[in-house]
């Protein structure tokens, strides 16, 4: 599994996709379906709901392959943004609310951030991200993970850390962007 | 303005706005190209945090991907004459669905009786539209509760009270006309006195114009009354409705 995604092919395989490949859609697949699982496991938590919102998310992939323009983008961060988006809402879901703030009022900034250390810690496997994640200053990379791997807003991610909102949207602002200078990402 | 605003682009890119201030920086991206430039670079970033959560997940995903794939249509290409695109159509992911389904949502639950409102909203296209948006957002709060009552005269007044906007519509429908020297007035009635609430305006069909009111901290009724034209201080006549408020 390449760590940046830029593996050549992922945006040629989508073409074929697009042309109703399915060899080629299992290819992808094989790309893509770790990922895609493995950041809605990280966001929703629960197993099956994550394995709902990848299902979702790859069929997705399938349907709307015509649509990737790689003008706009790589073809990974098409699909990840899709995958992100929907485990995103999924967790904000007027459902979900109720309990997620409630537990957001329980837990201590301390008790947040372990979580995310330890999946900082022993979870990444991407050795490029490890290291960018690394060269953060802490607030920037709590800031950072709470909001992509916990799916929290800004304003919870606030709360959690006891930080005011300025600070949190700036911090993830400048975290992301000592993250894109670090890993190279195209402008 | 602008740079509270482009301070919003870290969190765009993470999903970590709330849906108000998506729409807010959505409009801004459309305008400024820097930011939208911004964004693309901040999600390409975000997606590869991605990858260092990687997590195998069972063969019988697998299974039912392909099974439902076999099953589903793609979708045929955008004809597109291959220009280049405006740079903030890069991210613009599902633009607004969100904030839309919302809107859905909420229209569902007021509809029976904020038909009403929405249709004076709807005929009444040259309100300002600060107070459109102050209406629709009442109306589409997840909280929204509406509550109809009818007004002695004639007709029926339909309040919509969402706790969470903190402000409620009232709109009513087949008022009697009054002459050029009176006007309906609404009132907002708590344990501390009774506040003018607004003048109603109506429409040639009997409707009228939805006014926002915002009660405070105890207001627990809305009453109705016929007043001089331009309005009173205080009640002068005998109210033609006294509705309770609509609870959260």
């Amino acid at each position: 599994m390449p760590a940046t995604g830029e593996e050549p092919g992922l945006e040629d395989l989508l073409a074929q996709v697009a042309l109703g490949h399915e060899q080629a859609f299992n290819r992808v697949y094989d790309l893509l379906a770790g990922p895609v699982f493995g950041l809605a496991r990280r966001v929703v938590r629960d197993r099956a709901q994550a394995e709902e919102v990848a299902q979702e998310v790859l069929v997705e992939v399938w349907r709307t392959a015509s649509r990737y323009d790689r003008t706009r983008g790589s073809a990974l961060s098409w699909v990840i943004t899709m995958a992100h988006r929907r485990s995103v809402d999924r967790v904000r879901s007027a459902q979900a609310s109720a309990d997620r703030e409630e537990k957001v009022s329980r837990m201590s900034g301390e008790v947040a951030y372990d979580q995310v250390s330890e999946v900082v810690a022993t979870r990444l496997e991407g050795e490029r991200v490890r290291r960018c994640l690394g060269g953060l200053t802490d607030l920037q990379r709590q800031a950072v993970t709470l909001a992509y791997y916990g799916g929290y807003s800004y304003p919870e991610v606030a709360g959690l850390l006891r930080v005011p909102l300025g600070t949190i949207k700036t911090r993830m602002r400048d975290g992301l962007v000592r993250l894109r200078d670090c890993m190279g990402v195209e402008r | 303005m602008n740079e509270d605003l482009h301070a919003l682009s870290g969190a765009y890119a993470l999903h970590a706005l709330p849906e108000p201030e998506v729409t807010l920086f959505e409009d801004h991206m459309a305008r400024c190209e820097a930011c939208a430039v911004e964004v693309r670079g901040l999600s390409e970033t975000a997606a590869r945090l991605a990858m260092g959560a990687a997590e195998t997940p069972p063969a019988s995903l697998r299974a039912r991907v392909m099974t439902q794939i076999a099953e589903v249509r793609q979708e045929p290409p955008l004809l597109s004459d291959r220009t280049e695109p405006p740079p903030g159509e890069a991210v613009r992911l599902e633009p607004r669905s969100a904030w839309r389904r919302r809107v859905a949502a909420g229209l569902a639950v007021a509809v029976s009786a904020a038909a009403v409102v929405l249709g004076v909203v709807a005929v009444d296209a040259r309100r300002e539209s600060d107070e459109l948006r102050q209406v629709v957002a009442v109306i589409a709060a997840p909280d929204a509760r509406t509550v109809s009552h009818p007004v002695s005269s004639g007709g029926t007044g339909t309040m919509v009270m969402s706790p969470s906007e903190g402000r409620m519509v009232f709109t009513a429908r087949g008022l009697p006309p009054l002459p050029a020297s009176r006007v309906y007035e609404l009132w907002l009635m708590g344990p501390d006195g009774v506040r003018p609430a607004g003048l109603l305006e109506r429409t040639a069909d009997g409707d009228t114009v939805p006014v926002v009111a915002t009660p405070l901290r105890g207001d627990d009724r809305l009453g109705l009354t016929v007043e001089p034209a331009g309005g009173s201080d205080r009640p002068t006549t005998t109210p033609i409705m006294v509705a309770d408020l609509p609870s959260a």
